[in-house]
């Protein structure tokens, strides 16, 4: 028995192996309709460093709960306050420059995500997004869709300006059944 | 008990995702030219085609999808997310397409149930 999760882990393992690799390679678009179309789309996948090295803990079997609803619900304005709150006081004063800006989004994200921890909401997992960039004549369209169960899942979003840089947070909630 | 079959079929696979995503975004938005006025359908057929394609993979999981699609002008966009799940069973995956006029960047994570 214990074989058979290890081998199963081991294939685990080389499967994500290839994921790992901060790896990215490039797509030429196919010739369509007699029209070469001049695009370029790259995929990347970041993992952190080191992680893969720990033993991969087999698969865990979850008993049954018999729970059909968290017992609390994802408190979602308290989580709008803390984005707004969050993205206030880091970018209040702020100018758009690119290497800043790389390492403010890379900060605020964890730094939202350790404060919706902080709310202990049980059996959920979290996801932040954000994104900062600069104001200039560009339009831009963000746009989101989410397969998932309506009545436990739920998102946060808030979108922050100054005169030269804007920012959106999306936190969105998952509930774990 | 039955032993069910985990692990394999139950991963967030990267590949397989970033595959259905680009067919995605060259369905919808391929040969164009950035469009203010057709850039909202853009984004949700973008995203409601890449969501359609993933739940016919008919694996546990739930997905998110974000799209952003952002005229070149010269200006610069960062992003980042920090994600808060089981590293074992889930994932995600970005992937960023360009042409001459435009650029869309399409996040997908998946979370196993």
């Amino acid at each position: 028995m214990s074989d058979l999760a290890k081998e199963k882990a081991a294939r685990l393992l080389k499967k994500r192996g290839s994921v790992s690799s901060l790896g990215s390679h490039d797509v030429r678009a196919k010739e369509t309709g007699g029209k070469i179309k001049d695009s370029i789309s790259t995929v990347s996948y970041i993992d952190e460093p080191g992680h893969h090295d720990d033993n991969p803990r087999p698969a865990v079997q979850m008993e049954n709960t018999f729970q059909l609803a968290p017992l609390r619900r994802f408190p979602v304005l308290t989580v709008n306050d803390i984005l707004k709150d969050v993205l206030d006081s880091y970018l209040q004063e702020e100018k758009y420059e690119a290497e800043l800006c790389r390492q403010m989004t890379k900060t605020i994200s964890e730094v939202i995500k350790a404060r919706v921890k902080d709310l202990m909401v049980p059996r959920y997992k979290i996801i932040v997004l954000i994104s900062i960039g600069q104001l200039s004549d560009q339009n831009m369209r963000i746009g989101s869709r989410c397969l998932w169960d309506s009545s436990n899942d739920t998102f946060s979003s808030h979108s922050f300006k100054n005169s030269s840089l804007f920012a959106v947070a999306n936190v969105y909630a998952v509930y774990f059944e | 008990m039955d032993e069910f079959q985990t692990g394999e079929e139950t991963a967030f696979v990267v590949d397989e995702v970033s595959t259905i995503i680009k067919e995605s975004v060259e369905g919808a938005i391929g040969g164009n030219a950035y469009q203010h006025s057709r850039v909202n359908q853009w984004t949700t057929n973008v995203v409601e085609q890449s969501l359609s394609q993933l739940s016919k993979l008919g694996k546990p999981f739930k997905y998110i999808v974000t799209c952003v699609i952002m005229q070149k002008n010269g200006a610069g966009l960062q992003t980042a997310s920090s994600c808060f799940w089981d590293n074992t069973t889930d994932g995600s995956c970005t992937v960023r397409w360009g042409n001459k006029s435009m650029y869309c960047i399409v996040s997908v994570f998946g979370l196993a149930i």
